[in-house]
């Protein structure tokens, strides 16, 4: 579809001999030229009616490389990235078991549908008071958020998916006298696998966030709380930075989960 | 059959409603009161606060943020969005930058914006808004990608002006994807309503959790939370609703 599409797009201008037109009409070169708009459009509206200190453009780059290197400013990078994929781990490995229980097992099933469903739906912001209750105001109530923000979905995105196994495949275990653990290793898990993807994806969204708001809340170190930091202490640029941190995460993870897919499961791209 | 069927149907339910109460309860009794409140003593909590008439104010300033974030969101996102369907050129120049805010976490901003607006009612509206708007965005533009060019040339050859080519083209086929924006929207308007209340002013339903685990008052969170959820629960269900309503000629699923 994307070879497809630029065909498409490089057609207006097919016909002009010239290069030049032709490589300023190409998506590449609009899509840069509108980033270069949007950040000069920033750049004005900051400075022509914010106060001094609000984030610009040009402060961002400024301060981007001793960011970067600061060892403050890593090792909240490495709090907040170390608890993310340790909470999506844990988050990944309970919400496998509870949903491929879910989809499998009707009692289950029928025990923990409400509840999971509905706690799928709920901003788990909600129970971050909750959370330091139980754990303190410490590293391991951030991960908790993480781990609770991050397990619904993948319940139930497994559970959706343990479900909808093809019956003929399971009807062929059967006929070959599968034992139950070959067949939900062998056929349930396999089949399951892109509804697994899709769980992952937004959990590792839903993680980030837990992340972030909780360090806000609990005040520990980490990207979060270093925003919250210079931003009250009007380094807007400085904090900025860590926003773009986490956007490059978020992204990253997006980019992982599409390669293994590609790579590993080419069965399962949904898109 | 039929009723029968049904009735045995919903039986495990109930049952695990009802298991679910008990554990509920029972389990205040095996941990202190900081830890867990009853169901008995959270819904007694969630009474007197709707005696007080503290409920039913903070549902309405928590209503009030939601629906005017949401709203804004919806009529900023989906016309854009639809601009965007229409302009091939202002979509794919703009198409990565949407995306890439899509994937931004959106509370990130917030302390800049406290730092920035204070604590007014306005802030926590852009908070909402944030959250809501780029999912419409993002799923509008999707849709209007796989829009077949076939039909827009169709449209041409019947010597269709802008007008019509919008009323029975563009709109009709972009909207369900529009609509898988807004049920994204509702999901997330809540949760940024919820972080707004908690990070900016508090007030309405966060205020209500902040409250009750400021005063180690855990039954007063637990039936706070447990608002949250109901809503939460609603609000999936209107969004899966309007999802579907409109989702019958959208050709897949």
């Amino acid at each position: 579809m994307g070879t497809q599409q630029q065909v498409m797009l490089q057609r207006p201008v097919a016909g002009l001999t010239l290069g030049a037109k032709r490589v300023l009409a190409s998506p590449l070169a609009l899509k840069i030229g509108a980033g270069i708009l949007l950040l000069l459009a920033w750049e004005g509206v900051v400075r022509a009616f914010a106060p001094a200190y609000v984030a610009k453009p040009i402060g961002i780059a400024r301060v981007f490389f001793t960011v970067i290197t600061n060892q403050a400013f890593l090792a909240a990078a490495g709090a907040t990235l170390g608890a993310v994929v340790m909470g999506l781990a844990m988050a990944i490995m309970l919400g496998m078991a509870v949903g491929l229980a879910m989809g499998r097992v009707t009692l289950v099933e029928r025990g923990l549908r409400y509840y999971v469903n509905s706690l799928f739906a709920t901003p788990m912001i909600a129970i971050l008071p909750l959370v330091t209750l139980w754990f303190g105001y410490n590293a391991d109530a951030r991960l908790a958020v993480i781990v609770f923000a991050a397990f619904f979905s993948i319940a139930v995105n497994t559970s959706d998916g343990a479900r909808s196994v093809p019956l003929e495949y399971l009807e062929v275990a059967r006929s070959f006298r599968a034992r139950p653990l070959s067949t939900l290793l062998d056929i349930v898990l396999p089949s399951s696998l892109p509804y697994l993807i899709a769980g992952m994806r937004l959990a590792a969204g839903r993680a980030l966030v837990g992340a972030v708001v909780a360090e806000f809340f609990i005040s520990i170190p980490g990207l979060g709380y270093y925003i919250l930091f210079n931003s009250r202490t009007f380094k807007h640029n400085e904090a900025f930075v860590a926003v773009i941190a986490l956007v490059v995460v978020g992204v990253s993870f997006e980019a992982v989960l599409n390669w293994v897919t590609r790579r590993y499961l080419p069965w399962a791209r949904r898109d | 059959m039929g009723s029968e069927a049904r009735w045995s149907r919903h039986v495990p339910v109930i049952v695990s409603l009802l298991a679910g109460a008990a554990v509920w309860e029972l389990a205040a009794y095996f941990t202190t009161r900081a830890f867990w409140a009853p169901l008995s003593e959270t819904l007694g909590s969630l009474a007197e606060s709707a005696r007080s008439g503290v409920l039913m104010r903070q549902a309405l300033s928590s209503f009030q943020l939601y629906l005017t974030g949401l709203a804004l969101a919806i009529l900023a996102g989906a016309p854009f969005g639809l601009l965007l369907a229409r302009a091939r050129t202002l979509r794919v120049a703009f198409e990565n930058y949407i995306m890439m805010l899509y994937a931004t976490p959106m509370v990130a901003l917030i302390p800049f914006i406290l730092s920035m607006m204070g604590f007014g009612f306005a802030p926590k509206v852009l908070v909402v808004f944030l959250f809501a708007v780029f999912p419409i965005l993002y799923n509008t533009i999707e849709g209007a990608r796989s829009i077949r060019p076939e039909l827009i040339e169709v449209a041409h050859a019947f010597r269709s002006n802008e007008l019509q080519l919008w009323r029975d083209v563009m709109i009709p086929y972009t909207l369900p994807f529009a609509m898988t924006g807004i049920r994204q929207a509702i999901a997330r308007g809540l949760v940024g309503m919820v972080a707004a209340e908690f990070f900016l002013s508090p007030s309405g339903l966060g205020q209500m959790i902040m409250m009750g685990s400021q005063n180690f008052d855990t039954a007063g969170l637990l039936a706070a939370i447990l608002l949250i959820v109901v809503l939460g629960v609603c609000l999936m269900d209107l969004g899966r609703y309007l999802e579907r309503r409109f989702a019958p000629w959208r050709g897949y699923e």
